[in-house]
């Protein structure tokens, strides 16, 4: 499902928006679809930490501490990431999508989108614990899914759109990777973007995993 | 003859003349008096079986010291209005199986959990083998084992597969785990459907797979909580066996069950709990003296004026 449903939005996506006419290139599209898929593991985590309460719960009474548990999901969830991105620009590719950096500077793009998936998994584990079963977590989780979806992608924003975006963490990956894929990442604001993504990341997992050892029936 | 068998009989505690009629296949109602089981015993079992059964009740109760494992002091805890625990002090010996016996939300599994580190309490606590659960819960994790209430294994892993994760989480030999993977396999009748995944498997078959992988790390205490919960007459009587044979092994058991007849069976001593508080606690034997019943429902009945299953 993880890798399914990233293939099927790029798929369905580049057929829909990359139209010059609308002001949209194939190139102008993947870093978006890239977000979208990183996006959407908040609703795998979500829906999972929150059909697996009885199970951590149990877990927690072996030496392996929730903690512990948790960790493995990040890891786990990073390397789904990863393997999204290549998902992503590999049938981007074969649909005419051609970067204009260099092999190693697309390779940059994996883990920068590897340190934002920390904040899909943060959010996820915030839904699950305010959710009391996997159907609520999915349906919580677009709270978090929707804004970084149409205001921190590809989306034409208006100018008041445009303000609300900057408090979008979405944005700021969206931004550093069309900056490696467009090849100029060394002169834009690629740094500010990266450090905006891992203080945003780090703070939202912190968050995630304080909250749901808490207040998740851990 | 049967005058004999009869005489041995009646040195017999209900709990060990429930063993013979188990047994024998003998489906004794709770509320047949000792006198009753006797009668219908000695029509079915000759002096030699009684007293080459009688060394082995002898033997099973010598499993059990007089040496704390676990105690519990002023142990409260409090959800928001609802008491769920009520100052309860109780103390549980070495290689003794402990049933705690109420209704339904007595707060039987709140003090399990309160045990094995899940939840913490609101005052009071609570030292097993030495540990306080509360302030060295990792100590007492690698002594443990839990069977909690709802069967909680990993749907997409077969029986060996959930059992084994088990195993290594408690950080065993492969060889370890594997052999007590077989040997719990055979015993509770699951070698078969082991390799089929568990998400497919019934209620009964689930409890079952839910046991072993609490048991897996070879536990010093292991808590069941509820640990027959739908399964079918036959599987209950199989876990009884099992639970049963863990006591060969010393092992200091804790039980939670609604079943009267589980607590009868199987326990060394039973604490009846009630809204939260310890309302009476001995060997079934000295309960059901104590309060003239022919059963602990009778007991319970006599304490609160209610049934164990009407719950609270």
């Amino acid at each position: 499902m993880n890798l399914l449903f990233p293939a099927l939005l790029t798929v369905v996506f580049i057929f829909t928006f990359s139209d010059p006419e609308m002001g949209m290139s194939i190139n102008s599209v993947v870093p978006g679809l890239v977000v979208y898929a990183v996006i959407f593991i908040i609703m795998t985590v979500a829906q999972s930490f929150s059909s697996e309460k009885k199970l951590l719960r149990r877990l927690n009474t072996t030496p392996m501490t929730s903690t512990e548990f948790i960790g493995s999901q990040i890891i786990s969830n990073m390397i789904v990431a990863i393997v999204q991105v290549i998902v992503v620009l590999v049938l981007a590719y074969l649909m005419g999508f051609r970067p204009q950096s260099s092999f190693e500077g697309i390779f940059l793009a994996l883990p920068v989108t590897a340190i934002f998936a920390l904040s899909s998994v943060g959010l996820g584990l915030i839904t699950a614990t305010i959710s009391k079963n996997p159907e609520m977590g999915v349906g919580l989780s677009f709270l978090f899914i929707l804004p970084q979806m149409f205001f921190g992608t590809f989306m034409p924003l208006s100018t008041t759109t445009q303000e609300i975006a900057k408090f979008v963490p979405s944005h700021y990956l969206f931004e550093a990777l069309k900056s490696i894929f467009e090849g100029n990442w060394i002169n834009t604001n690629f740094f500010f973007n990266l450090a905006i993504i891992s203080i945003v990341s780090i703070l939202t997992i912190i968050i995630g995993i304080i909250l749901y050892e808490k207040h998740g029936n851990l | 003859m049967t005058s004999e068998v009869k005489n041995l009989l009646k040195e017999l505690t209900r709990k060990e003349l429930l063993e013979i009629a188990n047994q024998k296949s003998i489906r004794i109602p709770n509320n047949w008096s000792n006198q009753l089981i006797i009668e219908l015993l000695s029509l079915n079992v000759t002096s030699d079986y009684l007293q080459k059964n009688k060394s082995k009740t002898t033997k099973s109760k010598k499993t059990s010291d007089n040496t704390p494992i676990i105690t519990i002091k002023n142990l409260v805890k409090k959800f928001e209005d609802v008491t769920a625990v009520d100052n309860l002090n109780l103390t549980i010996h070495e290689g003794e199986l402990f049933s705690l016996l109420g209704p339904n939300g007595a707060g039987k599994t709140t003090t399990v959990n309160i045990l094995n580190g899940i939840i913490k309490p609101t005052s009071g606590n609570a030292i097993i083998a030495g540990f306080n659960v509360t302030k060295n819960p990792d100590e007492v994790k690698k002594i443990i084992g839990v069977c909690p209430q709802d069967a909680s294994v990993f749907p997409f892993l077969n029986a060996r597969e959930n059992i084994e994760l088990f195993g290594n989480l408690h950080s065993l030999s492969k060889k370890e785990i594997e052999e007590r993977t077989d040997k719990f396999l055979e015993l509770l009748g699951l070698t078969e459907a082991s390799k089929r995944k568990a998400g497919g498997y019934s209620g009964g078959m689930l409890q079952k797979l839910n046991l072993m992988m609490a048991l897996i790390n070879n536990p010093k205490i292991a808590f069941l909580d509820e640990p027959t919960v739908g399964m079918d007459a036959r599987a209950r009587r199989n876990t009884w066996e099992f639970i049963g044979s863990l006591k060969d092994e010393k092992k200091t058991i804790i039980l939670t069950t609604h079943y009267i007849e589980e607590a009868e069976r199987l326990s060394d001593r039973v604490g009846i709990i009630d809204y939260g508080r310890l309302v009476e606690l001995g060997t079934p034997e000295e309960l059901l003296q104590k309060h003239e019943a022919k059963n602990l429902e009778q007991v319970f009945l006599n304490i609160t004026g209610r049934r164990i299953m009407e719950g609270l």
